[in-house]
């Protein structure tokens, strides 16, 4: 059996940074489906089956949702490309990542044809609207279980979807809701939660940790290139130095894409409280906006874990061969 | 056994072949060794299909509603092709359908029309017990042959594949809502509770079918988004799983033991 809960009711708050709270606005139906006899469980049946083994009764599928509006960013956005919010010598918000380049070639007038400066800078506006979407999306789901009288909730998936025709982005969070057969209701009353279910979560659990949250946070990079970085991508005769551009690295983009993944990390750390991230996964993706314009956005999402026991040894494997 | 009502002359023939003792299925051979070890005999492959035509339904541009008319089409054209699935596995005394797939497909041919399909397994058990659900038919279930040995190891049993569906109009935003977020980052609370109520009502609905069916629980949910032919605002919410009850007292578990693969 597991133990019911985290043992202590510190921060265990809404996972991602800036997450909206969300007492009190789950649709009607909601809490009529939630009422019903029956209960219903988003697991697979050998997720099912390690469930019941584990002595967590599943008291439901809960979910939530949240529905964004990404503005545009003041001189940066897609409606104004070609300029940084930074442009006319304004800085990146205190703290934030912003590293500027500038031509090698001698050049002073700043052109599309030849652009004299470049910048990597973090948007920390883009970042916070996600945290805020997924934060609220994830407190209507815990506030779900809370209502059934869950402990924790278990296989929790969670999708971002861009409705194009309708240019907003949906975060959907769900997972099941489980009672630990026997335990007590966790501290603050407030379910723990986590990417995990089965025999993920079994052995996780047998190793000697408990899931407390969830976590995900996502960062943004935006790279507005300068003239060599052009070149380098374009990969052709170098219109300045007469020849071939020699092999090197693509130092601006190298370093957006470290700076991405640092940020990602460094937002995640900062929910972990002395808690450690189990089963991480960390996602990049780079999407251009023009020309020399691209965003990098790295989504970092694992399992906040903490020890309640020493871990006892596994007994030795049994080797297997498949027929298959 | 009940007579099946409405299938064509060629079902029957099939079913006459199939009541001689030769069976199919779609069951791998994995499959079909775990049903057989969790005491089980495949008798053959049913199925049911439609054609329905869905018609349309006015719809507000400015606001997010049901589209109920839609509702009902989506769920009775499927719940018809359930039946005659149903029906198919009743003329063969069958127990129950395990892997069963249910599936929406368009035609040139018919502008509004679509075909629901439900194809399945039919099976019944070696040792003579009934295994039909609360309301005397087979049940069904979409549990895979490895799932259905595994749940009957838990102690509890398939009673029937349970849906529930909502077609939910979303609304178009207006120019004064449009230009009151303009350059913001902000929840559009129109949008989520939209989307919110319409997952809500789909599961809603997928448990009172379980409730009917006297289950304890529903296990494999998920969850389907599709806009079919009616543009990206219109969507239909379905919701699919296979409703189960507990057959014994406390069923204790084997503790997993731990292995290690020789394969690559």
């Amino acid at each position: 059996m597991v133990a019911s809960g985290p043992t202590e009711p510190d921060d265990d708050g809404p996972p991602a940074q800036g997450g909206g709270g969300a007492d009190g606005d789950l649709p009607e139906a909601a809490g009529r489906r939630l009422g019903g006899s029956s209960f219903s469980s988003g697991l697979t049946v050998p997720d099912f089956a390690a469930c019941l083994q584990m002595g967590l009764e599943p008291v439901g599928l809960v979910q939530g949702f949240c529905v964004m509006q990404w503005g545009w960013y003041g001189s940066g956005s897609p409606y104004m490309r070609g300029m940084t919010p930074y442009a006319f010598g304004g800085n990146a918000p205190r703290g934030a990542y912003s590293e500027t380049y500038s031509c090698p070639h001698g050049g002073y007038v700043y052109s599309n044809e030849h652009r004299i400066w470049g910048q990597n800078y973090q948007q920390p506006w883009v970042e916070s609207a996600w945290a805020q979407g997924f934060g609220s999306a994830y407190a209507r789901m815990v506030e779900e279980a809370a209502e059934v009288g869950a402990h924790g909730i278990i296989g929790v998936v969670d999708t971002t979807r861009h409705l194009a025709d309708m240019n907003v982005t949906e975060f959907h969070i769900l997972g099941t809701a489980v009672v630990v057969q026997g335990g007590a209701a966790p501290p603050g009353g407030t379910p723990w939660t986590t990417y995990l279910a089965g025999q993920r979560l079994a052995k996780l659990v047998e190793a000697g940790y408990m899931p407390v949250s969830v976590v995900a946070a996502l960062s943004s990079v935006r790279v507005w290139a300068y003239c060599v970085t052009e070149m380098l991508m374009e990969g052709t005769l170098s219109r300045f130095g007469g020849g071939y551009l020699p092999v090197s690295e693509v130092e601006q983009l190298s370093r957006a894409h470290i700076a991405a993944r640092s940020l990602a990390r460094e937002h995640v750390r900062s929910q972990l409280g002395n808690d450690t991230l189990q089963g991480a996964s960390i996602v990049a993706n780079t999407q251009s906006l023009a020309q020399g314009d691209e965003v990098i956005e790295c989504a970092l999402r694992g399992t906040r874990v903490r020890r309640f026991k020493d871990f006892d040894p596994l007994p030795a494997p049994r080797p297997t061969v498949r027929l298959t | 056994m009940t007579q099946p009502q409405d299938l064509p002359k060629e079902a029957g023939h099939r079913l006459e072949e199939l009541e001689h003792g030769l069976f199919t299925s779609d069951l791998s051979v994995n499959e079909f060794l775990l049903i057989k070890e969790a005491g089980f005999h495949p008798l053959g492959f049913v199925m049911g299909s439609s054609i329905y035509h869905t018609g349309i339904q006015a719809r507000r541009w400015s606001k997010s509603q049901e589209l109920t008319k839609l509702t009902e089409a989506m769920y009775n054209a499927r719940e018809l092709a359930m039946t005659r699935m149903e029906e198919e596995a009743d003329q063969l005394g069958a127990d129950g359908v395990v892997g069963v797939r249910l599936d929406v497909n368009y035609y040139e041919w018919g502008r509004d029309a679509a075909e629901f399909i439900a194809v399945g397994t039919a099976v019944k058990a070696e040792d003579g017990t009934s295994h039909r659900n609360k309301l005397g038919k087979p049940f069904t279930s979409d549990l895979s042959g490895q799932d259905f040995w595994t749940i009957m190891q838990t102690g509890y049993v398939p009673q029937g594949l349970v849906m529930g569906t909502c077609v939910f109009h979303i609304a178009h935003r207006g120019i004064g809502q449009t230009l009151g977020t303009v350059g913001q980052n902000v929840e559009l609370p129109n949008f989520t509770q939209a989307l919110y109520e319409a997952r809500e009502l789909a599961m809603t609905r997928m448990q009172d079918e379980a409730n009917t069916l006297g289950a304890t629980g529903i296990v494999g949910v998920r969850l389907e988004e599709k806009s079919h032919q009616w543009g990206s605002h219109t969507i239909e919410f379905l919701s699919l799983g296979t409703a189960v009850t507990k057959s014994a007292g406390d069923v204790t578990l084997p503790k997993p033991i731990t292995v290690i693969s020789l394969d690559n």
